[in-house]
């Protein structure tokens, strides 16, 4: 008997105190009636190993206690639905707050491409910050929904109101047969946009960010950049701030998974305005000389041929934008005269 | 395969208590129509045929008296103290309710089996 007395006491330890007397009780005498009967069945006292096995096949002490508490969550199936949703916004938001208000302090403060580091460093701590705390209002919303039902049943999801009417139509897959933009790509998309929204900006600061070691190089050189590119260069910016934004708000209005074609085009248009910008320049003077008077002898041919392979590319490049767009064009009204016919029939 | 049979055996054992979950309540609850103690009504359920644990029986004989289904007494029987269940009248009441619930149940998932 003893080591059922031992394991009763072991047990009584992660017993509920106020009832942890009562149930120690009743489990001994029926536990004790249980060991009377096997051994009258066996017409001999248990040996102390018989009865280890016995109460091991009973369960650990704290695994016999934990069935006598009522079955508890942290965050239990009713609310768990709802707490990944927040979960979900809450950390997509604070990293795009967190990114945006780090970018702008860069911008303002002109601070070092180390700060953009920081600040990239800084985002695993806001994450796990925002989720205690979401996970911390959750708890207490179980917590309230467990004791107090009647009065947070809207919480506990039976009383949502909400409309079959006001449900999105089916999203199809595109007709290119392309998976549909999941949530985490499109926070992805809003993230690393607005990260290289980031990047543009330092460049004028810090034009190494875009052409490396080529910076310090150009800097040495008799050329520089002529003015045409400062127009150019706010064209790139604000067509950035207009993708991201644009994704922003299709991420706020849950519309994330759905095609982007007014979008696409949006965007594919406006980027051909610093394109035609560059392209139009006179005389194709995408560089200068520094000292045209004193270097025009010694540097004036390299600078008409460097003009003229920029010149060359970015007709190139322009010629690319616009038989894709072209091209992209014809492949929409393609589809949408497939899908007027499919419903005329 | 190895493996994949534990995984079997997993998952047949979980569906299995999940099957037995609400069975056993209702079982318990048609058992104490007469008066036990934990342990008696253990054997009782076994010589029917369904065993069942220490460690689930005697606090799912707690929960059923915290919802008002069964009453409790200790008393001193054969020299001993025990805690003595019976079903309450709310409790009577869900059984009838229960039963009939089951019956349907029963009923529609034979007519499922055979039909399919």
């Amino acid at each position: 008997m003893e080591l059922l007395d031992r394991y009763l006491q072991a047990v009584k330890k992660h017993l509920p105190w106020q009832r942890q007397d009562d149930i120690i009780a009743e489990l001994k005498t029926n536990l004790e009636a249980q060991l009377e009967d096997k051994e009258a069945e066996l017409g001999r006292p248990l040996t102390n190993s018989e009865i280890e096995a016995w109460l091991k096949k009973m369960g650990a002490p704290f695994q016999v206690a934990a069935r006598y508490f009522p079955q508890q969550y942290l965050i239990g199936p009713a609310v768990f639905r709802m707490y990944w949703l927040v979960l979900r916004l809450a950390v997509s938001w604070a990293v795009i707050i967190n990114l945006f208000v780090s970018g702008v302090q860069l911008i303002v403060n002109n601070s070092s491409p180390n700060a953009v580091g920081d600040a990239i460093l800084r985002i695993p701590g806001v994450i796990m910050s925002v989720a205690a705390w979401v996970t911390l209002i959750f708890a207490a919303i179980e917590f309230g929904a467990t004791h107090y039902p009647s009065r947070l049943q809207a919480l506990t999801g039976d009383t949502f109101d909400w409309s079959s009417g006001a449900l999105p139509p089916v999203e199809s897959r595109s007709t290119s047969g392309k998976q549909l933009r999941s949530y985490a790509y499109a926070v992805a998309e809003v993230v690393f946009g607005f990260i290289a929204l980031v990047w543009l900006l330092l460049i004028p600061q810090h034009p190494y960010l875009l052409m490396g070691p080529g910076a310090y190089y150009l800097q040495a050189s008799p050329f520089q950049a002529a003015p045409v590119w400062i127009p150019v260069y706010w064209c790139i910016v604000a067509l950035n701030v207009i993708q991201v934004g644009w994704r922003g708000i299709d991420l706020i209005r849950g519309r994330w998974s759905g095609p982007r074609r007014a979008q696409h085009f949006v965007v594919k248009i406006l980027g051909l305005v610093p394109l035609v910008l560059v392209l139009t320049i006179r005389d194709r003077a995408y560089f200068t000389l520094r000292h045209p008077a004193a270097d025009e002898a010694h540097y004036g041919a390299a600078l008409a041929a460097i003009n003229h392979a920029i010149h060359l590319g970015l007709l190139v490049v322009c010629f690319i934008v616009v038989a894709e767009l072209l091209w992209d064009l014809g492949r929409t009204g393609v589809e949408s005269y497939r899908k007027r016919m499919a419903a005329m029939q | 395969m190895g493996y994949s049979m534990t995984m079997t055996e997993n998952l047949f054992e979980n569906l299995r208590m999940e099957l037995r979950r609400g069975c056993l309540t209702l079982a318990v609850l048609a058992q104490l129509r007469q008066e036990r103690y934990g342990y008696t009504l253990r054997k009782a359920l076994a010589e029917r045929g369904l065993e069942i644990d220490e460690s689930t029986l005697y606090p799912l004989l707690r929960r059923l008296e915290s919802q008002g289904l069964l009453t409790s007494e200790w008393r001193e029987e054969e020299k001993r103290n025990k805690r003595f269940y019976r079903l309450s009248g709310d409790g009577e009441q869900m059984l009838g309710q229960l039963f009939e619930e089951w019956q349907t149940i029963n009923a529609a998932v034979d007519a499922t089996i055979q039909n399919s």
